[in-house]
């Protein structure tokens, strides 16, 4: 029945999927791309890519509401959020079309469905979508996650009626709500709670750890936290919500039961893989509290079978993924390639900007790793003082003694996001302190702050 | 002044040489350095350079050709200029005088050539590794392993391109594990960016290794798959040559091989005695392979049958043994000679036999050492083989297979007792020799390797 037999079907088309059918076509296989949604998934979707052109927004309006700390005085300053909303769909519309684009160039054939795994035939693994079967040799699952829902009383009532939303639908409401409650103060917390803050709503983010943002670095994290106290959110930590009524969160802390008022409550606890339905069983893909388990060449237990992205639940991010994909096909391909996790880089766009990549004081520590830890306020930039008014940004670095290389680099402060990747590369490539000192920066930077470090260690 | 390129002589023996690739072509414009061609003699591969700057005027053979040694391959000048005078066989223009003088200005050039590697050459670890002062330069800038380089220039020599070879199949090294790696015995596999070495692959070498494997094993046949079922690569002409020795020796000859084996006991002591006192005494790491040639060289002259060349119409038997000795490197089976084995001392022998076997593996052995056996030993023992049949390198007469030691059992006055036994397996040609002379080779060597403390007083 089935008249193609395709080299390689992707599941999913977000960054990791998109990136692994972009990556095998260009090299000549013949690929079949399925996504049930949009092209280029959560992230350019519902998350990184839209949430940017909202925080790009609500940091204007800072600007501009703040300009006169630099002589720019403005008046009436205020957010248009249905304006704000209609640019992000824009911009989503014009990268969407880009991926589209990329699948043509590249000879991948998307098919627009939910693609469901039926089993083995002689020819390979069998995929349905509608009423169609397809047939390859090989699968690449790239189905990436979905947010956390916990079985909070109220919250999945909350969710039906519009009260309760995750990240997919506070990005196309269409008023700012005077009172936004936000579950989870990691990276998405922080960034929705960042531009609601900044568009005007009361925002209270209730978080069960006793810091905010995750893993990052508590030292930056709380150079984080206090800024955003500074701007008027309200942070309840070490806190675990037991109850969402129909306006109201719920919660324990050590002191005892609160509650604050919420117009819309942001659920943003977490995310985890997503792999209901998809028919691994039929073909014994080994999983793991959901996660799809994989080797360091991305390969589950079956072989031939691929998972990428968010779906293996290692490191959620879309340029892990995207890294995965290349890692992925690049063994398909035969050429030999294992995939590292140690020099990822994270970034939070919040205002200031978090940039971090490798361990952390609190990691290397767990560890037992032989490191010596230093780090500069980013006042010894020059452009960093001309640039701005707040000036607690800093930099750190966390070095292993051992061969004098870079473990973790973390900043806090404006463009963070856009040097880390510098500080990846130099523990990618493993440079010594020695090497980093020889590179020459571009002055004035706040990037230049890499270089001075180094002669602090 | 347009000057001829001539195919170099490599050793006295060699007469001519396989010209295997071609680097330039009519008309190309060359730099002095600049590599022209590469050729092959029977078992080793090398590559010339330019000697002068100037175009390609004219090429006188094509890849795959056999030329003879100091004949004129090309000629490098200036546009324009007469190349008729170095047409080889138009050489009748020549005055034979001037030819000479020719192929003695070759001789000087190709050993100033030679002896250039070694001097400037920085020595690595072992200080043997050759390579140029350029490669070696970009080596260290990329922090390359030049232990992985496979050497293509002339003489066994590392040559840029070389290094720049390893540079594209990512035998790299961070600067932060660079100086740990190079101390490192054994090369590991690097899985950092573009497969260099990282600190990481440093501290775990093993699991290192086993996840390579692995990479291996389930990543290639899925890698096949999608290209192609099986990868076709063209026969080195070292490969050619084996297979074509290989058939002969197996197509043209009687082979039958005899399988004997004996008391190992007072070798293995010997063995452990030597090792313990090496240092004491100055002597080499002896080898039981070092004392089986040591005891055929000293059995065979008895068994001229078995130290000869089979002719067809005569047969040549020799009054020394050169002991051909098989060694196992990367481009494949090598064979050299160690000349009159039966009249050196035991740590001589296991001397030059590791001499002889590491000069192949470094691909610096000289062609002439490559030839002139009489006689060849093999040794699978390692490998824990327990018979086998090797094949005669024609136009020997026969060949001593080694085979491992293993502990045996026997009778002796009603009592069991274990001993450690091992077996030998000799091929030998039925055309030159009948069965019991072959068998009483086998018998004399068995005793004489039993006794071996009689043997060595001799």
């Amino acid at each position: 029945m089935v008249d193609v037999i395709y080299d390689l079907i992707v599941i999913g088309g977000g960054p990791g999927g998109y990136l692994a059918a972009e990556r095998a076509g260009h090299e000549g296989l013949s690929v079949l791309l399925f996504e049930k949604r949009a092209l280029g998934g959560v992230c350019l979707n519902e998350g990184c890519i839209p949430s940017k052109a909202l925080l790009n927004s609500a940091k204007i309006a800072d600007y501009a509401k703040h300009g006169s700390k630099y002589g720019v005085n403005c008046e009436n300053v205020s957010i248009d959020h249905r304006a704000v909303v209609k640019r992000k769909d824009k911009v989503v519309k014009t990268l969407v079309a880009g991926v589209s684009m990329k699948m043509k160039k590249n000879k991948v054939t998307v098919v627009n469905g939910e693609a469901v795994i039926q089993g083995r035939s002689a020819d390979g693994f069998v995929v349905k979508a509608g009423d169609n079967e397809y047939v390859s040799k090989r699968l690449v699952i790239a189905t990436g996650s979905v947010p956390s829902m916990p079985p909070i009383p109220g919250l999945h009532e909350g969710y039906r009626n519009g009260f309760v939303l995750t990240n997919r639908e506070i990005l196309d409401i269409t008023e700012v709500p005077e009172k936004l409650v936000i579950i989870g103060g990691g990276v998405i917390g922080l960034e929705m709670a960042s531009y609601f803050n900044s568009a005007g709503s009361s925002v209270t983010v209730i978080e069960m750890l006793d810091h905010i943002a995750g893993p990052t670095d508590r030292e930056i994290s709380t150079i984080l936290l206090n800024n955003y106290r500074k701007k008027g959110v309200d942070f309840r930590l070490s806190a675990k919500v037991t109850e969402i009524t129909g306006s109201e969160v719920i919660f324990e802390t050590g002191e005892g039961r609160r509650s604050v008022p919420a117009d819309k409550v942001l659920v943003s606890i977490g995310r985890r893989p997503f792999t209901e339905g998809l028919g691994l069983e039929k073909i014994g893909v080994e999983t793991e509290r959901g996660r799809i388990k994989t080797d360091e060449y991305m390969q589950t237990n079956i072989p031939g079978v691929y998972a990428v992205g968010d779906v293996n639940g290692i490191s959620m991010l879309a340029h892990t993924a995207y890294r995965e994909a290349e890692v992925c096909i690049n063994n398909i391909l035969g050429k030999r390639d294992k995939m590292r996790y140690n020099a990822i880089p994270s970034v939070i766009y919040t205002n200031p900007e978090v940039g971090c990549v490798g361990e952390t004081e609190e990691s290397a520590k767990e560890k037992g790793l032989d490191v010596e830890i230093v780090k500069l306020p980013l006042t010894y930039s020059g452009r960093y003082v001309a640039e701005n008014t707040e000036l607690d940004g800093i930099v750190k670095v966390i070095m292993n003694k051992k061969y004098r290389t870079l473990a973790g680099v973390h900043m806090i402060g404006s463009y963070a996001s856009e040097i880390i990747f510098g500080a990846a590369a130099m523990i990618e490539s493993e440079m010594r302190v020695e090497d980093i000192r020889e590179i020459v920066f571009p002055h004035p930077t706040v990037g230049e702050v890499l270089k001075e470090i180094m002669w602090e260690l | 002044m347009a000057t001829p390129v001539v195919m170099p002589r490599q050793g006295n023996t060699v007469e001519s040489c396989i010209l295997t690739q071609w680097f330039v072509k009519k008309g190309d414009k060359v730099k002095e350095g600049d590599l022209l061609f590469a050729y092959e003699t029977d078992k080793a591969a090398f590559e010339e350079e330019a000697k002068v700057s100037g175009t390609i005027l004219e090429i006188f053979f094509n890849e795959g050709d056999d030329i003879p040694v100091l004949t004129n391959v090309c000629v490098i000048g200036e546009e324009g200029e007469d190349i008729t005078p170095f047409i080889p066989g138009g050489a009748s223009v020549k005055e034979p005088e001037e030819e000479k003088k020719t192929e003695a200005v070759t001789e000087e050039t190709t050993r100033e050539i030679q002896a250039q590697p070694a001097a400037a050459a920085p020595n690595a670890d072992d200080g043997r590794i050759l390579i140029s002062p350029r490669a070696k330069n970009l080596a260290d800038k990329i922090g390359a392993d030049i232990r992985f380089a496979t050497p293509t220039g002339p003489e066994g020599r590392i040559i840029e391109r070389d290094i720049r070879k390893l540079q594209q199949e990512g035998y790299l090294v961070t600067s932060a594990a660079k100086e740990a790696y190079l101390n490192l015995d054994q090369p590991v596999p690097g899985t950092g960016l573009g497969g260099r070495v990282t600190t990481a692959d440093l501290s775990s070498p093993a699991v290192a290794a086993v996840s390579a494997g692995k990479a291996e094993t389930i990543q290639k046949p899925e890698a096949e798959a999608a290209i192609a079922d099986y990868e076709e690569v063209k026969l080195s002409n070292i490969r050619k040559v084996i297979a074509k020795a290989m058939h002969e020796s197996l197509s043209q000859m009687a082979q039958l091989t005899l399988n004997i084996s004996f008391d190992a006991t007072e070798i293995l002591s010997l063995r452990q005695k030597l090792k313990a006192n090496a240092e004491k005494l100055g002597l080499a790491n002896i080898t039981l392979n070092d004392i089986l040639i040591y005891a055929v060289s000293r059995i065979l002259p008895s068994h001229k049958d078995l130290n000869a060349h089979f002719m067809g119409d005569t047969i040549k038997y020799f009054r020394n043994v050169h002991m051909g000795v098989a060694v196992d490197t990367e481009r494949g089976l090598m064979v050299p000679t160690l000349f009159n084995a039966n009249l050196k001392s035991l740590n001589q022998i296991a001397m030059e036999t590791k001499e002889l076997a590491n000069a192949c593996r470094k691909g610096t052995i000289s062609p002439d050492l490559l030839k002139g056996g009489t006689f060849t030993i093999t040794n699978l023992g390692v490998y824990g083989i327990e018979s086998f049949t090797p094949v005669i390198n024609p136009p020997q007469t026969a060949i001593l297979g080694v085979n491992t030691t293993e502990q045996k059992f026997r009778e002796k006055d009603g009592v069991i007792e274990p001993y450690m036994s091992m077996s030998l397996s000799l091929t030998f040609d039925h055309r030159a020799v009948d069965g019991a002379p072959a068998a009483r080779f086998l018998k004399d060597l068995k005793e004489a390797l039993e006794n071996f403390s009689v043997l060595l007083a001799k």
